[in-house]
């Protein structure tokens, strides 16, 4: 998705203003002007000029606000990236609670299956094999504490 | 004579041995599939190379880098796809010849190429390093500030068409290096009370979003779009490729020692050593209408160009801690985690490692011979792998990979909230490449800066002080002369493109 450069440039001003506010309390080394403050300072600052220089830049270019191009449907691209996230986010928030290998199992299947067209069996297979290979690899081979969750209960 | 032993010693080992196999061959498949970079080999890597002594993690990421760019060759000869960007500049040249039935001797070509231009590479990496090595044992912090200031530099420099948007990238990376404790004062910065942040924001879960999510979110939406065809077979593959390669050994030579210099300034890369010695042999061949119908030539000085220039990166990597490309700022990222910081001191300190490195980058190359024929007559296989199954389970890699370093669900949130912003960076043509060499040398500027000023007592001219550290400023000040020049003509640019609109 293209943002035009004015919005971003206006966007990443305000990031380098928030720096620049953030960093005011840093205090600098003793007897010396620069410090902990410097950079943060100095980055913020050219951020805002920078970001500044590039809303200008698509004031002038004057396009669209927000445009999609290439030959994918927007909607097809969103979901994609929707379904990334979700399989992100429903990672960290349900392995704490039900454990590695059932979030993975499930997350591959349904991923596979989908991105496949429906051939759950393919997708199932895989699944299992790709869970159990990275089970050993990680938590077995490399010693990663991967949460076990409920099934902890169960095999102990 | 008995540090090259010991590093022998070292290498032979029959763990490092199995790493550098296994690390080739999972180059190999990412490589050979298109839309999956050696960055992001590389970054898929590191997680595993975490675990590792320092010996068989850069083993694993060279050897996996070397391989995934001969093995990008392969797509692009038989699907006219590059597998890599360091292939884009011949693949034309190479399918062409395939389409002339060449497709055997193209791929031959290609693989031989890359052995002779890394094998080129390496030699020049090791007897240059510790010549440049020992001179850079007399930097000081006044050097070192510069030498990183123009590494950032040269990257916003050649990142891209637009290096407004590259010095942004490089000042986001920059910002992000910025978070957690200060080396030099002790100064908390930007940790928004989660004490996970202290010691900064590690450099893996940033590469694996960078690098892996950010291209699962772009790639996602193509699947089921476009079904790659059925590769041809490939037959007869070293026919004629030794009278091809004794007919342009000069070609060859040149471009081997071009690409190593190419990949040894800051910001260049195996892509654009591809590229510069193509146009080269071009213009300095004598049948250069030849170019671009198939003719080996081009092929021949770029294939080995590319990987020579893997070789030439580790160069300004090794000896002063500045990566110049992405896949060295990997490395030293992985070695600063080993407790092992790069500099000249390490050629002293531990000599045996540098050696062993080295032995390593000419196994590395020398298994790209057999491994990558194995490639080429398994690419029907490799390419027939559907993305649907591929995309997931490099996302579920992701995320274990992301986790696994320090155990912590910070760095999954991390990994996605970076993977989703440099989707959106690179959707907009803003580089990566300038953000993650800032988030590694950032922590370098600002620390050789203040230490310098502690030394000179806050006088900024003490830094162009020494010869050396004035002759680095001054580049690193031209270099940025040169963008903000170019910042200025895109912006009147702009506005006169934008006048005609306006009228009409």
């Amino acid at each position: 998705m293209r943002i035009n450069d004015l919005i971003l440039g206006i966007l990443m001003a305000l990031l380098g203003a928030i720096t620049v506010w953030a960093s005011r309390d840093f205090p600098s080394l003793p007897r010396q002007d620069y410090g902990a403050g410097t950079f943060p300072t100095l980055i913020g600052t050219l951020l805002v000029v920078l970001g500044g220089v590039l809303s200008l830049r698509g004031w002038q270019a004057r396009g669209a606000m927000f445009a999609w191009q290439g030959d994918v449907a927007l909607k097809h691209a969103m979901i994609c990236v929707l379904a990334v996230v979700g399989a992100v986010v429903g990672y960290v928030l349900l392995t704490p609670v039900l454990g590695f290998p059932i979030v993975s199992l499930v997350m591959l299947t349904v991923l596979i299956g989908w991105l496949t067209g429906g051939r759950w069996w393919l997708a199932l297979t895989i699944a299992l094999v790709a869970t159990l290979l990275i089970w050993m690899t990680f938590a077995e081979l490399l010693l990663v504490p991967l949460s076990l969750g409920i099934l902890e209960e169960v095999i102990y | 004579m008995e540090v090259l032993q010991e590093a022998l010693g070292l290498v032979l080992d029959w763990q490092v041995l199995a790493v550098i196999l296994g690390a080739s061959i999972f180059g190999l498949f990412i490589g050979a599939i298109p839309g999956l970079t050696a960055t992001m080999a590389t970054a898929l890597l590191v997680p595993v190379t975490f675990f590792m002594d320092p010996l068989p993690a850069i083993g694993a990421i060279v050897s996996a880098t070397a391989m995934a760019i001969v093995a990008g060759d392969i797509p692009g000869a038989l699907l006219r796809i590059p597998g890599t960007p360091a292939s884009a500049a011949y693949t034309d040249e190479a399918y062409l010849m395939g389409r002339q039935g060449r497709i055997g001797q193209a791929l031959g070509v290609n693989l031989v190429c890359s052995v002779i231009g890394g094998v080129i590479g390496v030699a020049i990496l090791a007897f240059f390093a510790p010549l440049v090595a020992e001179f850079a044992i007399q930097f000081t912090s006044d050097e070192y500030f510069w030498l990183a200031l123009l590494g950032l530099s040269c990257a916003v420099l050649v990142s891209g068409s637009d290096p407004l948007k590259g010095a942004i990238s490089m000042l986001l990376g920059l910002l992000i290096s910025m978070v957690g404790m200060s080396s030099v004062s002790g100064q908390m910065r930007f940790i928004f009370g989660i004490p996970e942040l202290l010691s900064g924001i590690s450099i893996l879960p940033v590469l694996i979003g960078l690098f892996a999510v950010a291209e699962l979110l772009r790639r996602m939406p193509e699947i089921g779009r476009v079904s790659l065809p059925t590769p041809p077979s490939v037959k007869k593959t070293f026919e004629g490729v030794g009278g091809i390669l004794w007919k342009y050994k000069g070609g060859m030579a040149r471009s081997g020692m071009l690409g190593t210099l190419i990949g040894a300034l800051p910001g260049a890369g195996a892509d654009i050593a591809s590229w510069i010695s193509y146009a080269l042999a071009r213009k300095l061949s004598r049948t250069p209408e030849k170019f671009g119908t198939g003719h080996p030539e081009g092929l021949v000085s770029a294939s080995s160009a590319n990987n020579a220039a893997l070789s030439g990166a580790y160069i300004p990597a090794l000896v002063f801690g500045i990566p110049g490309d992405t896949i060295t700022a990997i490395i030293i990222g992985v070695l600063m985690m080993k407790g092992v910081t790069p500099g000249p001191d390490v050629f002293t300190t531990d000599a045996a490692l540098v050696n062993a490195i080295f032995i390593v980058f000419l196994l590395a190359n020398l298994l790209l011979l057999p491994l990558g024929l194995v490639a080429v007559r398994g690419a029907r296989h490799i390419l027939s792998v559907p993305s649907g199954v591929l995309y997931p389970l490099i996302l579920l890699f992701c995320i274990v990979g992301a986790y696994a370093t320090n155990n912590s669900m910070l760095d999954i949130w991390l990994m996605l909230g970076l993977g989703l912003l440099a989707y959106v960076m690179a959707e907009n043509d803003f580089p990566i490449g300038p953000m993650i060499l800032a988030v590694i040398l950032g922590p370098i500027v600002e620390g050789n800066f203040l230490r310098s000023m502690i030394k000179a007592n806050g006088d900024l001219l003490m830094l162009f002080d020494r010869p050396i550290a004035a002759t680095l400023g001054i580049l690193a000040l031209l270099v940025w002369v040169a963008i903000i020049v170019s910042t200025l003509w895109s912006v009147r640019h702009a506005s006169r493109k934008a006048t005609p609109t306006q009228s009409g």
